[in-house]
This record gives C-alpha cells, structure tokens and sequence, in this order.
C-alpha cells in the first residue's frame, strides 16, 4: 500500500514537473512577461510576477481538479474574464508575432504602411468571434 | 596631391524608377571639404526599368567609377561593402476594394481562429468552471465572464503591440515594428549576396575591369 501510494506520488509529481516547466518554457518563448515589463516600466518586479505566474498555475491546477467552490458576487467575474482575455489576446498576438505574420502578409499586399489596418482587422474579428461564440454559437 | 577621404555606403535607401544615382546618395563622405564636393556628384547608376525591385551596388563598382573620374583619391572604406537600393514602384495606392479585401479576410480568419481555439481548448467547460470557482453557482453560459474575456482579448492584442488605434501607450518601437525592421534587413541581406551587382554589367568576373589599372 505505501508503495503504490509512493509510486503515485512519484508519478503526480514527475507529471506536475513536465506540465509546469513546459507551461514556463511557453510563457517565455512568447516573451509575454518581458513585454508587460517593457509596456509598465517595471524592471524591479520580475520576481513578482514570476510568483503571479506560479501561484496562478498552482491555483488553476487545484480548482479544476478539485471543485472549489467561492461565493463571491458574479461581478466579480468580469474582472477575471477581463484579464483571462487579455492573457489569451497577448498569447494571440504573440504567437502571430513570432511566426511573422504580419510583415510577409504586409509586404505582399503592398501595405507596409497601413499594417496597422491589417492588426485592427484581426483584433476585431477576435473580439467578434469571440462575442459570437459565447452569445449565439454554444446555443446552437 | 594625397588626399584620405573616408566613405560610408547608407543602408536602406530608396529611389525612384528612372532617378539618376550619385555618390552623394548612397555614401556618407568624409575628409576635406573642397575634395568632397567634386567627389559627391560621381555619377554612378541610373536605374532604369529593367532594374525591378532591387539594385545592389557593391564597393568596388563605386571605387571604380570615382577612380575613373579621380585616380589620385585615397579612399577608406568603413561598413558595409555592398548596399541594397530598393526601387519603389510608382506609388500606386492600394485601392480601398483590395484593401477592403484583405481587411474583410483577416477580420473573418481571425473570427474563426478564434472560435476553433476555443472549441480545442474547451473553454466553455473553463469558463463554466472558473464562474462555479468565483460564485459558487453553476451557469451554463457565465456572459458576465465571457463579454469582458472577448474585448480582454482584443486589449490584449493591442497591448501587445502597442497600438491604441495609432496612439502610443509609449515611445519604445513594438515587436511589430521591430519584426518589420528584421524581415526588411533579411531581404536585403539576401539580395546582398544572391543578386549580382547590376551596376557593374561590364565587368565581368573572371575578366579584369577595363577601367582598373593592372
């Protein structure tokens, strides 16, 4: 008994490690948290947000594994989506970014100076999809 | 009469279709004024039609033509020894159907990009979850998540890229513009070592230049 318990333990944890360091690998491939950074000019609190990104993952990890249950008012909810949006957003943008997107897209329809109508056509259709998904596709 | 003049080709210039090219346009000169000022009016390329999208002139095709005009200057070269000129093609304005073309298949791409992310991901189930985990009710389609998620995800996207409809959240250039910087430097560095100087037709490689001294 102990030793499948250890066992088990030892497979949690190993599993846990692969998930966690390839959720960090990802994060800092997309170069969001440097972003941010640069955007709030706040060199000085890196660690910080290290341990935001830890504690977030921990977090996220135990609630959906286990039911938690707050019983916070739902207007609570529209900060959480807010910035569960913006993280996926920067995701987006970020994974445009790095596989070059938008300049070959530009310098192929010769619009190198309007890319900025390019990025507003994609960050409305996000907005749009989304609000479409969640408003009238799940129903269906 | 010995005169040192130093030369620095520029990067990244453009002309027009026809324009006649001179020292002047393409290197940055230093050394003694009165030497200088003949020396900026060198002729040395007019790009004509068949010259496409791109020109590279390398170092030794403008040595050549400054020395035909000046044996006796000394030149130093510093930087680079070629320099890619890119030729804009009259600027015919994108028209507004194409680029209502191209906005309409991004705006639509990104919609459904969207929506397939979130069917792979199964994000009704998180949202549904992360709505239980705040209230404690269960909901089958939690909107007062959901709404501010989408336009989050729009802010986002801005924020990454530093936009806020044209006006700047800061100075600093944004991964986009640096991206753009990056791929145009590629182009021109592959044309640097691909393309064959057009400039110099005459000279053959494995023959000597008919202008150069041995």
């Amino acid at each position: 008994m102990a030793v499948e318990a250890l066992f088990a333990i030892f497979i949690g944890l190993s599993g846990g490690l692969a998930v966690g360091s390839g959720l960090v690998a990802f994060i800092t491939v997309l170069g969001i948290i440097p972003r941010l950074v640069q955007l709030t000019k706040t060199q000085k609190a890196i660690q910080a947000y290290e341990i935001a990104v830890i504690t977030g993952a921990v977090i996220g990890s135990i609630a959906t594994l286990h039911d938690i249950k707050g019983t916070f008012p739902a207007v609570l909810t529209i900060p959480v989506g807010l910035a569960a949006g913006m993280f996926v957003g920067m995701l987006a943008a970020a994974l445009t970014e790095v596989l070059n997107v938008f300049p070959i897209l530009a310098r192929r329809v010769g619009m190198e100076k309007n890319i900025i109508v390019l990025v507003m056509a994609i960050v409305f259709g996000k907005i749009l999809g989304s609000l479409f998904h969640w408003i009238f596709f799940v129903k269906f | 009469m010995h005169q040192q003049i130093y030369m620095q080709l520029y990067t990244g210039i453009t002309v027009q279709p026809g324009q006649d090219l001179y020292l002047k346009d393409v290197a940055r000169l230093e050394g003694e004024a009165e030497s200088l000022r003949p020396l900026m009016s060198v002729h040395l390329y007019s790009i004509s039609r068949t010259d496409k999208t791109h020109v590279v002139l390398d170092i030794l095709t403008i040595l050549q033509k400054i020395h035909k005009q000046f044996p006796e200057i000394d030149i130093t070269v510093v930087g680079p020894e070629q320099t890619v000129i890119e030729v804009t093609i009259e600027k015919k304005l994108i028209s507004p159907l194409m680029l209502v073309l191209v906005w309409f298949l991004l705006f639509t791409g990104a919609a459904l990009a969207i929506m397939n992310f979130h069917e792979d991901v199964s994000m009704l189930a998180v949202h549904q979850k992360l709505y239980t985990l705040v209230t404690g009710k269960q909901s089958e389609q939690p909107l007062l998540l959901q709404v501010p998620y989408s336009i989050g995800l729009g802010l986002g996207m801005i924020l990454f890229f530093n936009h806020v409809f044209k006006k700047r959240i800061n100075e600093e250039p944004s991964p986009l513009e640096i991206e753009m910087f990056h791929y145009k430097k590629d182009i021109e560095e592959y044309l640097a070592d691909t393309e064959s100087d057009r400039s110099s037709k005459p000279w053959q490689s494995k023959l000597y230049s008919p202008y150069s001294s041995d």
